[in-house]
This record gives structure tokens, sequence and C-alpha cells, in this order.
């Protein structure tokens, strides 16, 4: 503390007169001047709020005098001093509303010291207090993250308790600006990630009707790790795709980007079924974060003539089929190979479905399948969603809103959003007669 | 739901009881039991899924991290389990031929192929 008699530069002695004809308190501080009407509308509830101060100096004379000046105004304040960082850090808390930082020190120490205060107090303002002499110090302290500055002449001004509570609301202002932007930039990554995992289909000519839905599970804000593609290649063979990488979280989800990207790769350069696969789990290995880490897929080649088609399955929920007016049913299905990245040395057997003219075919993670029905631990299951397909097959619903129907369904009977990811892709060919009126 | 985990040794091998559901939210729970036992020196586990309602794909994740971790001690993980809807799951994706699967703790502990 410094001894008793001490003078500082500047005291309230100095303080400008308090001229009852000055309409516009603002008017004695220039940079606020420039600030806009909305900016002033400063809450109620902050007025009425009482203020907690914390006054960094190495004489005791600034707190005296903002500690006066504002009791003269009626404006109710705590006001903790600290002479040095290190009494920062122990008086400061989380309901103090600002700081008023002598920035009278040494050249060289006053922005460092500025800087660390504003570390050890991120959300709170800070306003920067100079002596006449110094603006220039004043605006830096501005540019380096402080509220505002004031002379030392001012805190004595009738205006110093806008001035604080200007700060606060400018402090807060910035926090919500920033964290709107910072949920911009998450939006931003699940819409990057999204594209990335889920992209449009080039089924052009086909004469195929392609539908998908996703839905990010709800454990977190960002997507998960499903991904789905459908292309045709040259020779008129459509390949559809649907997968899931197990886990959850971003890099999940960048992992199903890349199998995704791989799988549309190898399918452009002619590779299919078992040798794709084993590519695929090459690639996989290779880039995977964790050794746990590993990948279902389901792969559907669909002949040229669009009447069969030869399925394989990685570890993957088996595809529902509808074929003509029958019900859905799961493809038949003897034994699919292992999940990619399980075993070294997988196979995958390829099994030849036959689908006829008109068909409909329903590609899903298990997300879909996982969702609870009523209060105990039963789950939905394939069985439950094959009903549920067929009823909303029965009311004539197809392509995109039967998508959107079933998934509402699954949500509804888990009592809300689904814990895992959903995806859901669905091929339908409409019949030889039919085709040609849907190009 | 939540996850119930227990140990008990048999022997030279180390059973872990589960119970209750093993997905996104539990799975890390399991994940640290199966950890902290392989750092103690339990390479034999046994995992007695009897009383498992739910299992998810994070949890199939946690058993073969866990089987990757006793086989890099010449170690061993087998699974008790006779429910079709968890059995099935591990059909599907190709982990039956991962995991040796028994349908008693007595024929697991026994077992030495």
């Amino acid at each position: 503390m410094s001894e008793p008699g001490r003078s500082g530069p500047v005291r309230c002695a100095h303080a400008p007169p308090q001229d009852p004809g000055e309409q516009d308190p603002w008017a004695a501080v220039p940079r606020q001047r420039q600030d806009t009407a909305a900016d002033r509308a400063i809450p109620a509830t902050a007025t009425a709020e009482q203020l907690t101060l914390l006054v960094v100096a190495d004489d005791p004379g600034d707190a005296l005098t903002v500690e006066r000046t504002l009791a003269a105004a009626g404006t109710r304040a705590r006001i903790r001093r600290a002479r040095n960082l290190t009494e920062v850090e122990r008086l400061f808390t989380d309901d103090v509303h600002c700081i008023l930082l002598d920035l009278d020190l040494p050249a060289g120490q006053e922005l460092q010291t500025l800087r660390q205060v504003l570390l050890m107090a991120p959300r709170t303002a800070v306003l920067g207090v100079t002596s006449e002499a110094d603006t220039g110090r004043g605006a830096e302290a501005v540019r380096v993250g402080a509220q505002d500055y004031l002379m030392r002449a001012e805190l004595g001004g009738t205006w110093l308790s806008r001035a604080i509570r200007y700060a606060v609301e400018r402090k807060r202002a910035d926090i919500s600006q920033r964290q709107l932007a910072e949920s911009r930039l998450r939006t931003q990554e699940n819409a990057r990630l999204e594209r990335g995992l889920l992209p449009n289909p080039l089924l052009q000519g086909s004469g195929l009707h392609f539908a998908s839905r996703y839905r990010p599970g709800r454990s977190r804000a960002l997507l998960g790790g499903d991904f789905y593609d459908a292309v045709r290649s040259p020779d008129g063979t459509v390949h559809a795709m649907i997968g899931d990488v197990c886990g959850h979280g971003p890099d999940e989800a960048a992992l199903g980007v890349e199998l995704r990207i791989a799988w549309r790769a190898l399918t452009f350069a002619g590779l299919s079924g078992a040798a794709l696969l084993r590519t695929l789990e090459q690639v996989l290995v290779a880039e995977r974060p964790d050794d746990e880490i590993f990948a279902t897929l389901c792969a559907v080649d669909i002949a040229p003539d669009g009447t069969r088609a030869d399925l394989y399955l990685a570890g993957h929920p088996v595809p529902l089929v509808t074929c003509g007016a029958g019900r859905p049913e799961p493809l038949p299905h003897e034994e699919g190979g292992p999940a990619l990245g399980l075993l070294p040395g997988g196979n995958w057997p390829r099994q030849d479905i036959v689908l006829g003219d008109r068909w409909s075919l329903l590609l899903y993670t298990d997300g879909l399948i996982e969702g609870r029905i009523g209060e105990g631990s039963q789950r939905l299951g394939q069985e439950g969603l094959t009903e549920l397909i067929a009823a909303r097959l029965e009311s004539g619903l197809t392509g995109q809103d039967l998508l959107d129907a079933a998934l509402t369904e699954v949500e509804r009977l888990n009592g809300g959003g689904l814990t895992d990811d959903v995806a859901a892709v669905l091929l339908d060919r409409p019949g030889p007669a039919a085709a040609g009126t849907h190009p | 739901m939540d996850l119930s985990l227990s140990t008990r040794t048999v022997g030279d091998r180390t059973i872990v009881d589960v119970g209750g559901e093993i997905d996104v939210y539990t799975a890390p729970k399991l994940r640290e039991q199966l950890v902290e036992l392989v750092n103690d020196g339990s390479y034999h586990l046994v995992v007695d899924m009897e009383g498992v309602d739910f299992l998810d794909s994070t949890g199939l994740g946690v058993l073969v991290g866990g089987l990757k971790r006793v086989r890099a001690h010449e170690g061993s993980l087998r699974l008790v389990c006779n429910q079709e809807r968890i059995l099935k799951i591990f059909r599907i994706t190709g982990l039956t031929k991962v995991f040796p699967i028994h349908t008693s703790v007595e024929e697991a502990v026994a077992a030495t192929d």
C-alpha cells in the first residue's frame, strides 16, 4: 500500500465541474459519441443491480475517487482494490462487473498487465485509466481488448457510473456475438460434414427413384459416422451403399466422409464387391484414429436391366425389399462378411437377389431399428421396422414421404430424438410402364 | 437405464458380469473396466453378457478394443451369451468369428481352444 500523503498524478480535485446545463453526459467521452442509439439502450435490470468493481492501481486514490463519485451519483457499488496482479488473482471473482485498470505503468508493462488481466477475466468488462497526457496508451488498451479507457480526471465525472455500465453492456454484447459466431461455425462445420457424408446421387438415366433421410443422434452436436452414396457406372449398373462407422463424434464423421469418397472413387475405377470392400478396409485401417473403430457397410449393385442385384454385407443389417404389391421383407440373406476393420483377410460373399419389374429397396443404418418402444429395454428391431414400413406402404406413401413418415414414427415410439444417428436410403423402381413418366 | 459391472476371479480367468444397456453413454464405463483389468495383469477375461439388455455398435467397439488389448498379452476374451437378440448383433457384424461365445461361465472358464 502507498504511504499516506503520497499524491497521485491527478485527483478528484481535477474532476470536470458538474455542469447542470450539460444535456449529454456522454459528450465528455469522445469515443462513446460514435455509438449508436441502440447501443445506449442499457437494460433497466443492469441499472438497478448493484455494481461490483475491482480497481487495480498501485495508489489507493483511484479507488477512493471512484467510490466517492459513484456514491454521489446514487450508484450502489461494492469496490475491491488490488495493487498488483497477485491481488487481482485473489480478489477477482465471477461477480465482478467491471475492472478499472491503471495504465500508468512503466512503458511496456502496462499492456502486459492488461493482457494478464484479460486472461484472468475473459468475460468481464475492463476499463483502462490513463493520465491525460497519454491518450495513445488508452487507445492501445482498447486495441488489446479493454472495453474503453478513461482519463484519470474523468473518474470524478457524473457520467462515471454510466461509463462503467456502458462498458459492462458492451462486454456482454461482445460475448453474445462471439457465442453467436461460434454456433454459426459449428453449424457450418456440420453442413460441411453433412455434404461430405450425404452426397447427391449420380443416377441419371437409371430410371430409379432415389430418396434419402439423415438425422444426427441427440447425443452430440456434431454428426456421427453414418454415410451413404449411389452412383451409376457407364455400363448402366447402379451401385448403392450405406455404412456406419461405429462410435460417435467428429472423428467418426470424418472417417465416414473418407470411406464414402473412397467407395465412390473405387466404384468409378471399376471395382465392386469383395475386391472393393477389401480395399475400403485398407483405407479404414490406415485412417482410423483408434483400433477399436470398425465400420459396417451394405452395398447393392443393381443390374442395368433393373430386375436383379448383387448384395454384399459387411456386418450391416440387411435391407428391406418390397416387390410388386407385396409386403416388405428383409432381403434373403444367408451369411454376410464381417464389418470392416475387424478381421484381417475377411471375405464378403456375393448374394444374388431377384427383384423383378417393380420394387422398392430400403437401406438403413442400425439407428433406425435400435429406437425404444415403450418404457422397458424393448427395441423396435427389424421385425418392428418391417411392420412399420408395411403400414405406411398400405396407406399409399412412397419415396421421400415414406422415409419421412417412417422416421417420424420411429422417433415417436422412442419418445423423442434417437440416441444414434439414422440414415436411410430408398431406391424405387416404378416398373417398366411408369418408368418413362419419371425421368 | 444404466450399466452394472462387477468382476470376480475363477482360477486364472477374470469374470466380468455386465448388466443393463451398453450404448454410447455407458460404453466408456465398460472400456475403463477392461483397460483397468489388462493394466492390472488380467489377460484372460470372460465377459458374461447374460444380464445385458441392449448392445449398440459403440459397445461392440469396446469389446473389440478389449480383445485387441488382451491379445497383445497372449490373452483371451470370451463371451457368455444365450440371448438371441444379442447373439444376432454378433452374427450380423461378423463378431461370432472374432469372439468365442459360450453358453455358460463354467463352459467359458473350462475352454482352452
